[in-house]
Formats: C-alpha cells, sequence, structure tokens
C-alpha cells in the first residue's frame, strides 16, 4: 500500500484532534474530487512499518492528545488497501486505548465485501459514497456531498 | 543688478542686504559680540554675489556664514549657524504640519487615514479628530517634549505612541470602569443624576453612556473586568419585578413567568449594549475600544448575562448578521468553574467554543495562569494590557485587592531591531546601546508622568469625580495620587523580537529551530523587564513592561530601518515587523507547539502580552477547538484562536478571503466590494474589518503572509 500524505494533527476530518493518513488508490473517479492525485496507487509513498510505528506514537503522544485515526486518501477500502489498512487498525485497537476511527471511502456500507466488512467491524464512525458535485455542500459537517452518509457505527462515539 | 532671492517656499523677492545686516545683528545680540560691523559683512555677501542672476537663500546664508568666520567672530559664527539651525528645524516643521493639514483635507495621507483601523478618516467628526491629533502633536513635538525624545521619536529608535492625544492633553491610555462603585454610589453625568439601575436593561443603558463618556475622555481601551458579576444584582432586580408583575395579574406560574420575562429582557438588554457600543461615535473620532471580560460568575444571574452576551455575538449585528468586531469579548475559564466537563458552568465554555469558532471572539482568559504571572485575575485593559497587583490601603490593613477604577498612563516603545542593526551584529554593542535606549525611554515615560502631575480633576469628571476611576475628587483637587504606589501602570512597549535576532545572529536559522537565538530573545526582554523594575523601585511608579501591539508601529519602524540601512533579508525585506514576541508569522508550526515557543514570554512582559493561533473553520469540530484552548490553560494566561470567517454577501461563500496587498477577495466570485463582503481579521489583539478600512501596507502584507497552524 501507498500513502499520499499523513497529518500526525489534524482538525479536519473527523471530531477531535486526530492523525489523519490519505493512502492512494482509488477506482471512483469522482467529478470534482478533491484529492484527484491520490487515485493511483503508485502515488505518494510506500507505507512502511515505520510509518505505521509513527502513527501508533503520535495516537499515544500524550502532550498533544489525540481522539482518534482517520483513514481516507485515496480509499481506504481500495483492494490494494485492504490488507494493509485491516494491519493497521488492529494495531492502533490494540496498542493505543481509547483511541477511535474514522474513515472516508467512496463504495457504500451496504455493498461492501466481506474482506472491507471485516475491517468496517473495527471502525467507528464512517463516512460512505462518492462524491457527487451537484449534491456538494459545503456547509455539511464531515461530508462533500448530501448523499454521503456518515455511520457511527459504535456507539461509544454517538456525542455529537 | 541685483540678483533675485529664491526663498524656501519656491518665492522669489529681489536681494536686499539691509535683511543680512538684521540677522548678524540679532546674532551679535545673543552672542553679545561687541565691535561687529554688521553692514560690512552684508556689503561684503552683497559684493560676492555680483554677476549672478538668481540666488538660492542657503548660498547666501553660507555666505554670511563664511564672511563670519573670515572676520574672526568664531562665536558669533557659531551663534549664527545654531539660529539659522533651529530655524531651519521649526520651519520644517511648520511645513509639515501644513502639509499634514493637507493631507488630511485632500484626503491624500493614507498613512494618517489608515493608521487606526478603527476610524473612519472620510467622515466629519474623525476628521475634527484627526486635525486635533496633527495639532496636538505638532505642538507637544515642538514645545512639550525633551528635544533627545523627539529626535529619538522621529528617527524611530522609539515610538512615543499616541502623540496626537498626550502629552498635549493630560489624558492617559486605557483603563478598568469602576462600574460597580459609580452603580452603587450613583453618579452625575451631563445634566443627569444617575441613581443606581433598577433592571438589566436599565443597567446595560446606562453601561453604553458610562462608556461613551469615558471613551471620550481617554486613548486607550476601555475595559469592563467582570461585567457578569458586576451587573448580576440587576438582573435579580428585573426577576423580582417581573415576579411581582405576576402575583399582581395571578399568573399561575408566577415564578416559571418571571424566570421567562428575565431571560427575555437580559438577552435583549445585551443586544442593545452591543448595538450601542457598535454604533458609539466617541469625541475621539472612533467607536470606542471596548472590552467585556466575563465568565467567573457562578450564579444563575451572572450564568444568564454570560449567555446572553455569547447567544448576541453569536446571532450577529443588523440584517446581515454580521460579526460585531466590538465590544472585545473576553472569557475567562477557571478550573473547577468552567473548565473541565464536570464544572458547573461547562456548558458555557461550549457556548464559548461555538462563539469564537463563528465570531472568533471570545479570546480566552485562563485563571490560574493569570494569576500566577500577573498577581491576581483581572481582564486586560484595552486589548492586552495587565495591571499588576495593588491594595487599596484602609487603615493599619494591607488594604483590599482592587483592580476597578485603575488605568495605564501610557506607552513608549523601543524599535529593537533598530538597536541590532546599529550594533552591526556585534553583541556586547548591541547590549550597550539598549542600555542608552532604555534610558530615553525612561526620559519619554517620565514626560507622561510629569504632564499628569498638576492635573486637576475637572479635567475630566466623569474619571475623576464622578467615580470611573474608582475616586470621588474635587474639581479643583489633583489626579496625581491615584496613579503613584502602582495604583496605575506606565509601560514600556518593544517590538520585533523575531528580526532583531535575525539582525543579530544572520538569518540562516529560524529562531523557532535555534537554541542561540531564543535564549538571546529572552535575555533582551529579560533585560528589558530589569529596567522597568529598577524604575519602579526608584520612582514609586509601576512601570510595567508591555509587548506592544503594533498595528501601526510594525509598519513605521521597519518602513524606517530599510531606509537607512538598506532591505536585509530576515530584517527589513517584509515590510513589517512582527508584533513583539510572536513567533513570525510564516513559520508553519502547529498551534501546540507555537504555545511552548511562545509561553516564556508573558510571565516576563507581565504588563502587556497576548498569543494566538491561526485555525482552519473549526465549526464543526468545537472539541478540537477546545483540545487547543485545554492545552493553553497551563501554559499562557492569555489566548486567542483566529477563524476564517469572512462572508460574501454576493455569491454567499463563507470562509476566508484571499487576502492580496491590493484588499480582500471574494475567493469563489472575485467580489471585493466593501459594501457586499464583511471581512473580519485580527488587527492586534483587537479585531478589524479591513474591507471597510484598510490596514497600512506593512499590517497588510503581515496578514498576506500569515500561515495555517492547523
Amino acid at each position: 500500500m501507498n500513502y499520499s500524505k499523513y497529518y500526525p494533527i489534524d482538525v479536519l476530518n473527523g471530531e477531535g484532534t486526530r492523525c489523519t493518513l490519505f493512502v492512494s488508490g482509488c477506482i471512483h473517479n469522482c467529478k470534482g474530487c478533491y484529492n484527484q492525485s491520490t487515485w493511483s496507487p503508485d502515488a505518494g509513498e510506500l507505507f512502511t512499518d515505520q510509518v505505521a510505528d509513527q502513527i501508533i506514537q503520535d495516537l499515544n503522544d500524550q502532550r498533544i492528545k489525540k481522539q482518534g485515526l482517520t483513514l481516507s486518501g485515496g480509499d481506504p477500502l481500495h483492494p490494494a488497501n485492504v490488507e494493509q489498512i485491516l494491519k493497521l487498525i488492529q494495531r492502533v485497537k490494540r496498542e493505543c486505548e481509547g483511541k477511535d476511527i474514522w474513515m472516508w471511502t467512496g463504495y457504500v456500507l451496504s455493498e461492501l465485501n466481506k474482506k472491507q466488512k471485516q475491517i468496517i467491524e473495527l471502525v467507528d464512525v464512517l463516512i460512505d459514497g462518492k462524491f457527487v458535485k451537484d449534491l456538494a455542500d459545503p456547509s455539511l459537517a464531515w461530508r462533500g456531498s448530501s448523499n454521503q452518509v456518515v455511520h457511527y457505527l459504535r456507539k461509544a462515539s454517538v456525542n455529537e | 543688478m541685483k540678483p533675485v532671492v529664491i526663498k524656501r517656499d519656491g518665492s522669489q523677492v529681489p536681494f536686499n542686504a539691509l535683511r543680512i545686516a538684521e540677522a548678524v545683528l540679532k546674532a551679535s545680540g545673543a552672542a553679545r559680540c561687541k565691535g561687529v560691523d554688521a553692514f560690512a559683512i552684508a556689503a561684503e555677501v552683497e559684493t560676492s554675489l555680483v554677476g549672478q542672476e538668481q540666488v538660492d537663500i542657503h548660498y547666501i546664508q553660507d555666505a554670511v556664514e563664511a564672511c563670519l568666520m573670515k572676520s574672526n567672530h568664531i562665536e558669533l559664527a557659531r551663534i549664527y549657524i545654531e539660529y539659522r539651525h533651529d530655524r531651519d528645524i521649526a520651519r520644517e516643521r511648520k511645513s509639515h504640519l501644513n502639509s499634514e493639514i493637507d493631507g488630511l483635507i485632500e484626503q491624500s495621507n493614507a498613512s494618517l487615514l489608515n493608521e487606526n483601523a478603527n476610524k473612519d478618516g472620510k467622515v466629519i467628526p474623525t476628521q475634527r479628530d484627526l486635525l486635533a491629533g496633527i495639532v496636538a502633536k505638532h505642538y507637544a513635538k515642538s514645545h512639550i517634549l525633551p528635544r533627545d525624545v523627539v529626535r529619538a521619536h522621529e528617527a524611530g529608535e522609539i515610538h512615543y505612541h499616541d502623540l496626537d492625544y498626550a502629552p498635549f492633553f493630560p489624558m492617559f491610555n486605557c483603563m478598568l470602569i469602576d462600574i460597580k462603585g459609580m452603580f452603587t454610589d450613583g453618579f452625575k453625568m451631563g445634566n443627569a443624576e444617575i441613581e443606581q439601575p433598577k433592571s438589566i436593561s436599565t443597567a446595560t443603558a446606562v453601561t453604553a453612556q458610562i462608556i461613551a463618556q469615558v471613551a471620550s475622555h481617554i486613548y486607550g481601551g476601555t475595559t469592563i473586568n467582570g461585567i457578569d458579576t458586576i451587573l448580576a444584582p440587576y438582573v435579580t432586580k428585573s426577576f423580582d419585578k417581573h415576579l411581582k408583575t405576576a402575583q399582581q395579574w395571578h399568573i399561575e406560574d408566577a415564578h416559571a413567568y418571571a424566570t421567562q420575562q428575565t431571560e427575555i429582557e437580559c438577552y435583549n438588554a445585551f443586544q442593545s449594549l452591543e448595538y450601542e457600543v457598535n454604533t458609539l461615535h466617541t469625541a475621539n473620532g472612533q467607536t470606542p475600544f471596548v472590552t467585556f471580560g466575563f465568565g467567573l460568575g457562578s450564579d444563575w444571574q451572572s450564568r444568564l448575562i454570560q449567555q446572553s452576551i455569547l447567544k448576541n455575538r453569536i446571532a450577529g449585528l443588523g440584517k446581515n448578521r454580521k460579526t460585531a468586531i466590538f465590544p472585545k469579548l473576553v472569557f475567562a475559564i477557571k478550573d473547577g468553574l468552567n473548565h473541565k466537563v464536570d464544572d458547573q458552568n461547562y456548558d458555557i465554555k461550549q457556548l464559548a467554543l461555538e462563539c469564537a469558532s463563528k465570531r472568533m471572539y471570545p479570546d480566552i482568559l485562563n485563571y490560574d495562569k493569570v494569576v500566577e504571572v500577573t498577581g491576581s485575575f483581572k481582564t486586560p485593559m484595552g486589548c492586552r494590557s495587565f495591571l499588576d497587583v495593588y491594595y487599596q490601603k484602609s487603615g493599619l490593613d494591607k488594604g483590599e485587592l482592587i483592580h476597578d477604577g485603575r488605568n495605564n498612563l501610557g506607552v513608549v516603545s523601543l524599535n529593537l531591531p533598530r538597536i541590532a542593526l546599529e550594533a552591526d551584529g556585534n553583541i556586547g554593542r548591541f547590549d550597550e546601546l539598549l542600555n542608552t535606549r532604555l534610558l530615553l525611554a525612561k526620559k519619554a515615560l517620565d514626560t507622561r508622568i510629569e504632564r499628569l502631575s498638576e492635573v486637576k480633576a475637572s479635567v475630566a469628571p466623569i474619571l475623576y469625580m464622578e467615580g470611573a476611576c474608582g475616586v470621588r475628587l474635587k474639581a479643583d483637587d489633583c489626579i496625581a495620587d491615584i496613579f503613584k504606589h502602582g495604583r496605575a501602570s506606565i509601560s514600556l512597549g518593544y517590538i520585533g523580537l523575531h528580526e532583531t535576532v535575525n539582525a543579530l545572529y544572520g538569518n540562516e536559522k529560524h529562531i523557532f529551530d535555534c537554541a542561540t537565538k531564543q535564549q538571546k530573545a529572552l535575555q533582551i526582554i529579560t533585560r528589558l523587564k530589569q529596567a522597568t523594575q529598577e524604575w519602579s523601585e526608584q520612582s514609586g511608579y509601576a512601570f510595567s513592561l508591555y509587548s506592544t501591539p503594533s498595528e501601526n508601529l510594525c509598519d513605521r519602524f521597519c518602513r524606517l530601518d530599510a531606509k537607512r540601512f538598506g532591505v536585509l533579508e530576515g530584517v527589513t525585506d517584509k515590510g513589517y515587523y512582527t508584533n513583539s514576541f510572536h513567533l513570525d508569522v510564516e513559520k508553519a508550526v502547529n498551534p501546540y507547539d507555537k504555545l511552548d515557543f511562545e509561553m516564556a514570554y508573558p510571565p516576563i512582559a507581565s504588563g502587556g502580552f497576548i498569543c494566538y493561533g491561526e485555525y482552519p473553520n473549526m465549526q464543526h469540530n468545537l472539541k478540537a477547538l477546545e483540545d487547543v484552548w485545554d492545552y493553553s490553560y497551563t501554559r499562557v494566561p492569555y489566548y486567542g484562536t483566529n477563524t476564517p470567517i469572512d462572508e460574501c454577501y454576493e455569491c454567499s461563500f463563507t470562509g476566508e478571503f484571499d487576502c492580496t496587498s491590493k484588499g480582500f477577495v471574494c475567493p469563489s466570485c472575485g467580489n471585493s466590494d466593501p459594501d457586499k463582503v464583511a471581512v473580519t481579521r485580527r488587527v492586534c489583539g483587537y479585531l478589524g474589518s479591513p474591507d471597510a478600512r484598510p490596514f497600512n501596507e506593512g499590517k497588510q502584507e503581515e496578514v498576506k503572509r500569515r500561515v495555517k497552524h492547523l
């Protein structure tokens, strides 16, 4: 898996102060996508163990406290990404107590395959669906267009 | 034929030798020289001009000097030269005065018209104020201030702030109004005797009147320190009144009725107050610089006031629901009261966060840190001036700790980068020069004290006789005593610490990444602090170290230094100097690291400080905003969060306008019509609307270069 950008402190993608990873690789080709450079699975750099270690360390930072990890892209559920993403999420759940996981995907929750679903099991908040330019609305929270849905999948993070 | 003389103003007159003889006689009288043949000298000069058709007045004067020297009247020559020098200066000043007035009349002096983002130089009352300012400044420089202070000010070594008001007028800078004392004991304003208000709506109405009066008598900011607790008793009065009505009309649930009516009244009262403040035009030709401090009250009445202030601000002004620039709101956060989830007023902190995300204000005061840094809790006067501890003596007792009614006497700021440039990178030389310049700044500050020493209370009844300053002096009483023994502060300011260390150590490494530069910066500020402490001990006045906001100064100092030393990378190349101790606005760091970088300074510069960070739109993520507020709680006393809240009424875009060197432009539709946009930016400690009143060039450049910290 490649990643396009990693933000150790982010406040724009999900609730609270977060670590955010934009992975590479996306098949949805949404018109008006704000992250076109991340479409190719070869974009950016190789996601190594060192990067994963860094993320774990940043999530556990005691000085700048994080609410959790955000996975966006690209698409974290792109077939080429699922294996690494699952591994990363499992590590976070194991090593970073109390941190939640937010994920943005162009797929729709009801249409996910088995492997993707395995990942969703560990995700707290999922924003799904393609970006539709005609339905775009900058005033929406966490969503680019109104067709997308914010799924609060785990009870713990339903504190909106 | 006699030559034609070209005078300084360009007019031409025929040469007249008699004028020379008169000048020489005058000089010889002053020099007590006898036996000077003035007419011989005049004749000699006349001879030397033979054959010339035109001659410049300077040339003639030079010729007179040469003749005097030649005929061995050395002392006379000296006096003549001095006299000529003084006349030159006076003449230059006079023509400067005229050109400034011309600039005002023709609306062509941009720096005068844009000097203060809160003054609209296009309207008549403001023009009258600006005209008074030009004359007051001119008179003070010519007749009140010592010559070396004026020279240093004009050369840009120091800055004597607010010269358009003081020392010509015996005015001081900023204050905390003693509203409580005024309300409790009553006061007179204009032709009216005002008694204690009997409802919250009357209390806020009278508060607006007091603000208007006070702000016309001082030139800096007017602050109400804890408006929620001060006005809480009047909420009770309103409630009692509504309860009485309910009982009179046999309303079933009288208590619920009274509660609801009180809530409505309180909200409306604070709405009126906000409108009042924004529509006021003081005698100083501007909307008053007003700051409301609030947040510490825990009773239901104070809570209601806190909510009313915040909800009104969130709602916005007028039909476009514009962000109000005044009053500045400063919300106090205190552990155990409203800091943590379980604290009783935590809900109001959430409201404050929402307000900050939508309207930029409130800035926050972290209670414990304010106490640690300044000795006790208080709201800043104006945007960032903090008082120290002061006990009002009563008998043998140590006395009562008081804040309200106290004030700041004014500021003189040092141009730190200038000293570094003069020292040319030599640290030892810098330290020496700094000491010399400190003496000059002290001399300048002393003139502020001096100016107020013989002044009578009748000069500003609202301040000194009716209680705004916490005293009730008689008309002929001297006001000087209320400024002594630390009751008032008087401040040494400074600017451009960032550029100073760059000038000293070169521009290769950024101060954020350089321990040597950080160490020197701290050492410089510590030296300034030490100076103010020494002055306080010697004089009995509370000299304090103040981190100058430099709205205008950032441009002025840098411009003067670039002229003299050239455009130097990292020092004079940006067109502005960085605000006080602040991290360079172009340095991309997260707000946490910025706080860590800046937190060392407020404890030293405890007479004035503010820290802030640049944020993206946080309206959907108050929790992340709260994370930074909470992080600041144990680190800095006073923090502001700058968020993009610009609005375009043409295409309904909300967010951040592009800041160009020509102005502010809607990124969505390109609109920049001041009537159809609302642009809000932090100018210094205050916010400004640069769409309506443009910043000066340096400030605009600084705003343009600001980077987000998240």
